[in-house]
Parts: C-alpha cells; structure tokens; sequence
C-alpha cells in the first residue's frame, strides 16, 4: 500500500487537488498542462468567445497524426500499389475504411475550422497589438493545413489525385523564372509519375507534419506569452481598452533584473522581480477566474469528446470517395480540384498567371500584413467598420468562388446550375 | 583600432563569412540533391509504328504517348501534342467539329492547333515525325515545328 502510494506520488508531485495549491500544481508541474495559466478569467472561457475553433482544429490534427500513422501501416508510395492499397483498406483490412474515413474527413474538417477559426480571431480584433506575431503564425498553420491536405490528396492515386496534383502544379510552374523548375524539383520528373507519389508522401507524412508541431507548439506558448486569449469584445467599454488581457494596467512597469536579496545564489526567475505585464491580475479581476482545474479542463474535454465523436459518426456512415486508378491518358471531365481550391480552379479557369499565381500571393500577403497594416487600436467593432466590411467582403468572394467552382461548373468548365442533368456529357 | 579590437574585428569577419558560405553551400547542395540526376521516364523520342498502322481520315490518339497521328492522303502525317497548354490536362479530339477540347477549364483549339476559346495562353504543340531507317515512324518530342509541317510516305 505504502510503495503504491510512493509511486504515485513520485509520478504526480503535487498536494491534493481538494486544496488551491495542488490546483496550482497540476498544471505547472505538468508538462502537458502547463501551457495553461494556473488561473483563467471566466468569461474567456465562454463558447460564444472563440467558439472553441482553435481546440477543435488541434483535436482534428491529434484524430489525423494517429489516424494517419495506422493508414501507414498499410500504404505503399508505389503506383500502382498506392491504389491497390487504398483497395485493401477498403475491403480487406480491418477497420481500414472506417480509418480511411476517419482521416479524410478529419482532414476535411481541419480546413473548415481553421479557416473559422483565423474569422474568429479576425473579427475579435485579436490580432492586435500584442498578438500580432502570432497571427502570422497563425497563417503559416493555414498554409500548411492545405499543403497537407494538398500532398495526401495524391496519395490514394485515383484519377481525382492525378488529375488534381496534374492541374495543381502546373498552377505553380505559371510562376515567373523559377515556376517550371519549382514544379519540376515538387514532382521529381516532368509529370505525376512515381517520383511526384514519394515526394508527397515524404512531404505529407514527415516534413509537413513536422513543421505543422513545431509551429503549433510556437502558437500556443504565444498565446500564453501575449497575454492569454483576448478579451471577449462585449467586455470591450473604453475606445482603447487594454489590447493586452489579464487586465495589464495601462502603466504596467516592465520586468527589471534585480538581486532579490544579498545572501543567497539565485536562479533567472528569481532575480527578475516584478511580474511580467501578461501575467498581472489587479484585485477586481482576480474574482473573476476561476482555476483552470477543473473548469477550463472539462471544457476542453468535452470539446475534444465531441470532435473526436462528431468524426467517427461521420466516418460510420460516409465513405471517403475512391475512384478508378490514375489514368494518365483520360482526363476525367470535368476534372475538379479538393473543394477548398476549386475557388482558385475557377480564378485559374479565367487566367493561369493572374489567378493561380498573383491572387494567390497577393491573398497570403495580405492576410499576413494585416496586423501590420491595420494601425487602429481599437477592438470594438463599432469602431473597425471599414475593415469588418473588407474582411467580409474577402470571405464572401472566397465562398462565392468555391460555390461556383463546386455546383456551377460541369464538364468542359461549363457554367452548368446544379439543378439541370447533365446527361454523359461531353465525350 | 588597438590590437585586441582588430583581432575581434578579422575573426568575427572570418567567421561569419564561414558561416553564411557554409550555409549557402548546404543550401544550393540541398536544392541540387533534390533535383532528380535521372528521369526514369519514358523518352523524349520514339516510335510509333508503320505509316500502315495508321488510317486515314480522323486522328489516332495514343494513349501512353498522349499525341494524335493525323493522316492526310494529300498532305502525310502530322502529329500533335495533346497534352492542354494550361494546365496539362489531355484534350480529345472531336470529330463532329474537327477541334480539341480540354475537359478542365474548357479551352477549346482549332484544328490546326490554335487557341479558339477558354484559357490556354498558346497554341498546342506539333511534334516533328520522320521515317527511321527500319521504316518506322519516329517522333521527337523534344522538337515542336510549325503546325503545316508534313512528312509525305
Ligand atoms: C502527421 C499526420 C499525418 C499522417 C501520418 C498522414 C498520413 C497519411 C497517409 C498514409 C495517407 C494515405 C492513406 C489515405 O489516403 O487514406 C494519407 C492521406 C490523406 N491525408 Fe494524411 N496524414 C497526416 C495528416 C494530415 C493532415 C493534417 C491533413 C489535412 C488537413 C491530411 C489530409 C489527407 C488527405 C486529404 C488524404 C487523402 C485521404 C484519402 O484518400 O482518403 N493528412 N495521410
Ligand atoms: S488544362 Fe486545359 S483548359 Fe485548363
């Protein structure tokens, strides 16, 4: 009994969770957990805040790395094998759809809720001062969701990958001076051939995946470093409230390096007093939070219980589509990109060099010098109207091109509305 | 400048210069290491068959090689990449409008290459075709001519 009670007590460390102090503890004596403020403000912690968007995109990566690592056990980056084994998933491995199902469908929904998550943030205003940093983290974690989804789309090796990869880089060699070597360096070759396959396959299951923790690892501690989430804007009164949250008082002093007392050797924490300005909390605030445990946990339990649920009912009733193998011959018609390019499809569809290189890159340079550009201190939408209006004019363009690009087109990149049949089509 | 400080001063230069070398070195070597020494793909240049193999009137489109051999009783042979210039997908040949169409974003070419309608920015590709010796048909890829070229048997 006793050596049971030493063990965990080896493992865990801390004083009881009945008392404040092993509150305190559970979270920064855990590596895991200590990402968390010990304490945090309730009402951050209200759903109709940040809607949870960033947990759940997170949770969606965590269902796609172990989903992904079992779909590996069972891939060959070889066409045709590639194909033949998506076959196998299908119809001989055990659980092999419902896997496949689960990794497509997660992978589906980490682009729809990344995508509401940086609106979320955008639409809160809290990429300001101090966040700034962070939202640019924020869109690199964009571009490398759709990377990621953009390599595993190859890998089934159907003609929906091939065609897609085919008329995906090809947008890219539009690039001026460097494009045609940039594709030819993606695929390995002159076309989607068994060298591209590989390249992907390395590219989706190690480099991407890779850069996607070490970012995300970036993302969170700076979230905690710029101060916690931002304030919810209903709080928002004052015209330049505190941009920076825990109710940092405007003459917040920074951190001096001091010797705290004389007779002792002391670690870096301990000689730099004062509190850093994020983690200030005046007294009024202070009956505002609540300790992360157990009140953030649970939430954000339940918010990964429900993602993880949502995707499995999926997963049992809806089947990732496979189609013929590749076929580098017979070009599917129409053949249509994932969904979440097919509004750069349709800008490409108008003009390769304008639409698949320059409104592309003028997009990502703007989303990333947004917190540069826009220099008004305020968060409260009343106040930003003008750019709330851009914002959602940017979405809704984004939207409307997806829709197009999805229900409008039919084969030959017709203008077809969804609501006439299309009968064979084009030969 | 004292000694101490010209000693700080070279090797700080020195060493940042191996450095930045160092890494552009690492970086171009990388860059090289990606690119592909050896394509295992099929030829640039090959043959397709006896001028007999192929009948006159409406092209024959072959598959591996994604080109169309035209035979014309006046004029010979032609062949033509079919491959879309812009995206790449592989346009078909109509025979009801002598045209190609592409299936992605709906570029349409005239007959003899040329961009009618849609997307692509140029004209499709014409191969040169000759007569090896064994008197095979032999078309490089690697040689686009003008579309009115022709090789009479
Ligand atoms: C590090 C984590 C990941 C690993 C180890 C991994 C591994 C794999 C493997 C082996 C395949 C081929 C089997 C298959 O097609 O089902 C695949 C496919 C795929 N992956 Fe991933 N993947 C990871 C993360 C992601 C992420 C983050 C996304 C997108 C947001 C994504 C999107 C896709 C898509 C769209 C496919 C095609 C799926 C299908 O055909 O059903 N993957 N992945
Ligand atoms: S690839 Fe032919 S029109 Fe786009």
């Amino acid at each position: 009994m006793n050596l049971i009670r030493e063990i965990w007590q080896s493992i865990v460390r801390r004083d009881p969770l009945s008392t404040d102090k092993g509150k305190s503890e559970l979270v920064f004596l855990n590596v895991w957990l200590h990402i968390h403020p010990a304490k945090v403000k309730k009402e951050n912690m209200k759903f109709r805040h940040t809607f949870y968007l960033g947990f759940i995109t997170f949770f969606l990566f965590l269902i796609l790395l172990t989903t992904g690592i079992a779909l590996m056990v069972y891939y060959r980056p070889y066409p045709p094998q590639a194909y033949q084994d998506m076959k196998d998933l299908q119809f001989a491995v055990f659980m092999g759809t419902f896997l496949r199902n689960m990794h497509r469908w997660a992978a589906h929904g980490m682009v729809i809720c990344v995508f509401l998550h940086m609106c979320r943030v955008f639409y809160t205003g809290s990429y300001k001062k101090p966040r700034q940093f962070n939202w640019v983290i924020g869109v690199l974690l964009l571009l490398l969701t759709l990377s990621l989804s953009f390599t595993g789309y190859l890998l089934p090796w159907d003609q929906l990958a091939y065609w897609a990869i085919t008329v995906g880089t090809n947008i890219g060699s539009y690039a001026p001076l460097i494009g045609g070597q940039l594709r030819e360096l993606l695929l390995g070759g002159h076309s989607v051939g068994e060298g591209a396959l590989i390249r992907f396959y390395v590219l989706h299951v190690a480099v991407l995946p890779a850069a996607m923790i070490l970012l995300t690892i970036v993302h969170f501690w700076r979230v905690r470093k710029d101060g916690g989430l931002s304030r919810p804007v209903w709080k928002l009164k004052g015209k330049k409230e505190e941009l920076v949250t825990i109710g940092a008082p405007a003459v917040a002093v920074p951190m001096q390096a001091s010797a705290a007392s004389k007779d002792k050797t002391y670690g870096l924490m301990e000689v730099v007093s004062g509190k850093p300005i994020f983690e200030t909390v005046t007294p009024e605030e202070e009956e505002d939070t609540v300790f992360s445990y157990p009140y953030a946990f649970v939430r954000e339990a339940v918010v990964l219980m429900a993602t993880v649920t949502t995707v499995m009912t999926m997963s049992l009733f809806l089947n990732a589509p496979l189609e013929e193998l590749a076929n580098p011959a017979k070009t599917p018609n129409p053949a249509k990109a994932p969904w979440y390019f097919l509004g750069l499809q349709e800008l490409v569809s108008h003009s390769a060099f304008l639409g698949g290189v320059v409104a592309p890159a003028l997009m990502v340079l703007a989303l990333l010098a947004i917190p540069y550009l826009d220099r008004n201190p305020s968060r409260r939408p009343r106040d930003r109207k003008l750019i709330l209006w851009l914002f959602t004019i940017f979405v809704v363009a984004n939207l409307a091109l997806i829709v197009i690009g999805t229900f409008f087109r039919g084969p030959g990149w017709a203008m077809v509305p969804p609501w006439v049949h299309v009968v064979g089509g084009a030969e | 400048m004292n000694r101490r400080e010209f000693f700080k001063i070279s090797w700080g230069t020195v060493g940042l210069a191996a450095l930045v070398s160092g890494v552009g070195v690492s970086l171009a070597a990388v860059v090289r290491f990606l690119m592909p020494s050896v394509f295992y793909e099929p030829p640039q240049s090959f043959k397709i068959g006896e001028p007999g193999d192929f009948p006159f009137g409406p092209p024959t489109f072959l598959v591996a090689e994604k080109i169309f051999v035209f035979r014309d009783r006046e004029k010979g042979f032609a062949v033509a990449s079919a491959v879309c210039t812009h995206l790449g997908c592989t346009v078909a040949h109509f025979s009801s409008d002598q045209r190609f169409h592409c299936p992605c974003h709906g570029s349409v070419f005239a007959a003899d290459g040329s961009v009618q309608h849609g997307p692509a920015p140029r004209a499709l590709d014409w191969f040169e075709v000759t007569m090896a010796r064994d008197g095979k048909l032999l078309v490089n890829k690697d040689k686009v001519v003008p579309p009115n070229y022709r090789l009479m048997v």
